[in-house]
């Protein structure tokens, strides 16, 4: 059942600042922000814990740089 | 789960017909895509084999298996399935991402809802058994794809991998964005919707 | 979410599709799920054609096992289960070793040690008729120079 509790979020003024511009950038509300957020944690750590890695690839170069470790 | 009202056009006697647009899956929807699509599915591929049709050239979704597909996602947020019922038969089912970004230059780091998959159950493909039962069922599902971008505050942006006997349609019917093969997808051809072009679409139907 | 169809739209929709097939989707799946073949029905073919592609470009080399373990500093009993033992699971250092020292991209040598899942059906094939051609472990003929220069292009051409 899609049924909504409520939350309360306390957020410091740089997570607010961040919140607001993520929100700008990709054209969302701030609660769709935090909801996509929440989505790709999630995903993110499915995947982690199936055994999969997390790279970041350099598009130009193809190289893969960084590991992401959860 | 909610259940939508909508129609289906029945291909024989071109008579609408009410169908019911589910969008969530459980194990009843399973259930009948094992007993009514697989049997059929199975058939079809005895058949091209029948006829020594290269493998290559078969449809490349005839072995997908949505039992797997929805307990490898079961429980996730960012993944949703829908399927139409009409007639007390499953007539198809689509598997959506809400968690990727579009790629059109304009709508680049904002997200989008990604079609993961979406299947017409056999007897309603005309490459399998060259007819249909009903119409409309696949772009059916795309529009509540749309809708559910909508509701979610993505303006309507979907993508796509096409299967290639679809390209054509998405391309000039729907006039959905062509963004080329995708190496990292088996060179299926990458589609977008834009907000723009998902208005568009909306008011033409 | 709201959605719904009318009567009228269901028919403008109808006859937007035509006969079109409409669907979508990659033929892949997150576990490495082929088109029509599971993948597992090939790892122990392609450990074979592992283990087969070792030893023969060892002898290409004309190389005693101990001269390429030494070479590619790996473990010589390793190298002698890689080559005879299809069954034997390799470590990955050990394969990695391999293809700095054969010179092919490592990524495909994985694949064929069946300890990367393998995504290019088209690969696995091409590796099972290899293993096929390179049946017998003698002097390497003029056939098996063949399939194994046919294969050292495949290999290295890959992603």
């Amino acid at each position: 059942m899609k049924t909504k509790k409520t939350m309360t979020l306390n957020l410091t003024d740089a997570e607010m600042t961040a919140l607001d511009e993520l929100a700008s950038a990709k054209d969302l509300t701030k609660t769709s922000v935090l909801r996509q957020a929440l989505r790709l944690y999630q995903m993110v750590d499915h995947r982690a814990r199936s055994g999969d890695k997390m790279f970041f690839e350099n598009d130009a170069s193809k190289e893969k740089t960084e590991l992401m470790f959860l | 789960m909610a259940v939508h009202r909508i129609f289906l056009v029945a291909s024989q006697t071109q008579e609408s017909v009410e169908a019911q647009l589910h969008d969530a899956a459980n194990a009843e929807l399973l259930t009948r895509w094992e007993r009514e699509w697989v049997p059929d599915l199975e058939r079809a591929k005895q058949q091209l084999a029948a006829k020594n049709v290269p493998r290559a050239e078969w449809p490349h979704d005839l072995h997908w298996d949505w039992r797997k597909k929805l307990a490898y996602y079961k429980g996730l947020l960012g993944v949703e399935t829908f399927a139409i019922l009409c007639l007390e038969r499953l007539q198809g089912l689509m598997m959506i991402n809400l968690t990727k970004d579009a790629r059109l230059a304009e709508q680049k780091g904002k997200p989008l809802v990604y079609v993961d998959f979406l299947q017409t159950a056999p007897w309603n493909r005309v490459d399998l058994v060259g007819s249909r039962q009903f119409e409309g069922i696949g772009t059916s599902l795309l529009l509540a794809a749309i809708a559910r971008s909508e509701h979610e505050g993505f303006h309507g942006r979907i993508g796509l991998h096409s299967l290639p006997q679809s390209e054509g349609y998405y391309r000039t019917k729907l006039g959905m964005s062509d963004l080329g093969p995708d190496s990292l997808k088996q060179q299926l051809r990458y589609f977008e919707v834009s907000p723009e072009q998902a208005r568009r679409l909306r008011e033409e139907i | 979410m709201k959605f719904e169809l009318t009567r009228e739209q269901a028919r403008k929709i109808a006859r937007l599709e035509g006969d079109a097939v409409v669907g979508a989707g990659s033929p892949a799946f997150p576990e490495g799920e082929q088109a029509g073949i599971s993948v597992v029905d090939f790892t122990s073919e392609l450990r074979l054609a592992f283990g087969r592609f070792v030893a023969l470009m060892r002898r290409n080399r004309r190389m005693t096992a101990e001269k390429l373990a030494d070479q590619a500093d790996i473990d010589l009993s390793e190298l002698l289960s890689i080559e005879q033992d299809p069954h034997y699971v390799p470590e990955p250092r050990t394969v990695y070793q391999l293809a700095n020292c054969f010179k092919v991209p490592e990524g495909r040598l994985m694949e064929l040690a069946g300890l990367a899942i393998v995504r290019d059906v088209g690969f696995a094939q091409e590796a099972v008729r290899f293993a096929a051609r390179s049946e017998s472990i003698a002097k390497l003929t003029e056939e098996e120079r063949s399939a194994l220069e046919e294969f050292i292009t495949l290999i290295s051409s890959a992603k």
